[in-house]
């Protein structure tokens, strides 16, 4: 018996010292590779976007490129973060490289963060929040919020502070900013053009710099509601020039109401955004009759509302990924002015949804000039094309 | 033009301060420091987007996403807190 006893000692001490070096070299080594996965304390994430579509006008049908863009996220700290966004479109034959937006957030405190660099502008919520087209439930975007007509700020050069705090039932939010600002197109390259204010200046054209901010309340305690009322102004003129003092005040309302409605099994969104340029009154060269002047009251108006249904609730797993969306916008450049006029259009859209940030987009539009000549029309190249349109357009969030 | 614009804003306006007097009268609303992550995420997340589920990113990359979220979305710390913590377990 003892015999036994002793040699089952033995063996268990063999087993124990022959194994327990490969037993724990196993461990070292699981250790090892989880660490090595780990990711440090300065860490990058590559998201983005890309889209194209389809899009059939009246007058031409084309397969369009749309974009591709990549968005780098560094996070240096718990209190760091760099975000910046690069834009390859492709655009009448040629491929574009753009720089969205390039800037560096600081957590200051609980309720304060800096933020400095190229940042897209919270003037209302259609270019800070709503524009990346899997998020934006149309194909296009809402007259007077494009590149080229464009009635406010979308991203600029500057500084920001900004933040959120709860307020008992509910929340409030704010942003501060400084930035180049825009500038006056005074009209002597591009007579046509004097007057309107260009917002995609990247250097500015004088030593005053624009300042505005916006202030979002959410009253519900579900944060369902959003309102919010956005700011700006700023000296636009060339600062050598006759339109030095003129300035431009910028002013715009924002809504946004998401809510599950058990009702009808799903969600309901609308939002809506109104926002109004008003510049100085000056006198520019009159394209028409280059000897002389002329003047007009320098105020642009352009705001849309729209509503999105997705029967999120449903049993059926083809209509959970559904939505129907619906938008109405409308834009009034400056009455008088060489560019001057009115637009307004309807748009519908039924969206299919591949997952959470991939969108396929069949959609009718219909744009409208009221009042415009049709000679004025037929040489319009800038903008929205008039008339009846189907786009189809597929975007995709990685 | 001027009068349109003018009859929008004041139309906005109004349907501000309506929803605001709304608001006022409906009382007993939970506080949001009350509130867990589940919910907050639930009820934050599909405001501007359909909300992420919590399988769609791993702990690391919800970290950056949080800040990322908070800075572009005015969300308050102590929401987004919750919100990674919930992403973070339930994924
Ligand atoms: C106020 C609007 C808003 C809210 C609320 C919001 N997001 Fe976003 N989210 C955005 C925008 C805008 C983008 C696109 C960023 C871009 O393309 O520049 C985005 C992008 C994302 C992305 C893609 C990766 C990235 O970081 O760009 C993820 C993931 C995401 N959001 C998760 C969330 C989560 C989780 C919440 C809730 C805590 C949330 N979002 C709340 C506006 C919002």
């Amino acid at each position: 018996m003892k015999r036994w006893g002793s040699t089952i000692v033995l063996v268990v001490l063999m087993g124990v010292l022959v194994g327990f070096p490969v037993y724990a070299q196993t461990g070292s080594t699981v250790e090892q590779e989880v660490k090595a996965l780990k990711p440090g304390l300065s860490r990058f994430l590559l998201r983005g976007y890309a889209h194209s579509g389809f899009e059939s006008y009246e007058k031409e049908n084309s397969f369009v490129g749309g974009s591709f863009n990549p968005i780098f996220l560094w996070q240096q700290s718990d209190r760091l973060l760099f975000e910046g966004e690069l834009e390859v479109a492709l655009e009448d034959g040629t491929t574009t490289l753009g720089l969205e937006y390039a800037n560096m957030s600081y957590i200051i405190n609980k309720r304060m963060i800096v933020r400095v660099g190229k940042f897209l502008i919270p003037f209302g919520i259609f270019a800070e929040r709503l524009h990346p087209r899997w998020i934006n439930r149309l194909p296009s975007n809402p007259l007077g919020f494009n590149h080229g007509e464009q009635v406010g700020p979308a991203a600029a050069l500057g500084a920001e502070i900004r933040g959120g705090a709860p307020l008992g039932t509910a929340k409030i939010n704010y942003s501060v900013y400084i930035i180049n600002g825009p500038s006056l197109n005074d009209g002597s390259e591009t007579p046509e053009a004097a007057g309107m204010l260009h917002f995609d200046n990247y250097e500015d054209n004088n030593t005053n710099k624009a300042v505005g901010g916006r202030f979002g309340f959410l009253p519900f305690s579900s944060s369902a509601l959003e309102l919010g009322v956005s700011a700006q102004y700023a000296k636009v003129g060339n600062e050598n020039s006759r339109y030095r003092d003129v300035a431009a005040r910028l002013f715009a309302l924002d809504l946004s109401l998401v809510k599950t409605v058990p009702a009808v099994r799903g969600i309901v969104d609308v939002k809506a955004q109104y926002s109004l340029t008003q510049v100085d009154d000056a006198s520019y060269i009159n394209p028409d009759k280059p000897e002389t002047m002329y003047t007009f009251k320098n105020e642009n108006a352009a705001y849309f509302i729209q509503g999105t249904f997705k029967p999120a609730f449903v049993a059926n797993t083809f209509f959970q990924k559904l939505e129907f969306a619906g938008r109405y916008s409308a834009m009034t450049l400056a009455e008088g002015a060489a560019w001057g006029g009115q637009k307004n259009q309807w748009a519908v859209s039924l969206n299919y949804w591949l997952d959470w940030r991939t969108v396929v987009k069949f959609s009718y539009q219909y744009t409208d000039a009221p009042g415009a000549e049709a000679e004025a029309v037929e040489h319009e190249e800038e903008g929205t094309p008039l008339g009846g349109a189907f786009l189809i357009h597929w975007s995709f969030g990685f | 033009m001027y009068k349109r614009n003018l009859a929008i804003a004041v139309l906005m306006l109004a349907v501000v301060v309506g929803l605001t007097l709304l608001v006022a009268c409906s009382s007993n609303k939970p506080l949001i420091a009350e509130k867990s992550g589940a919910q907050l995420w639930g009820e934050n997340c599909v405001r501007c987007h359909n909300a992420p589920s919590p399988p769609a990113f791993n702990d690391y990359q919800w970290e950056t996403i949080a800040i990322h979220m908070r800075v572009r979305a005015s969300l308050t710390d102590e929401e987004v807190q919750k919100i990674v913590e919930f992403l973070k377990m339930a994924n």
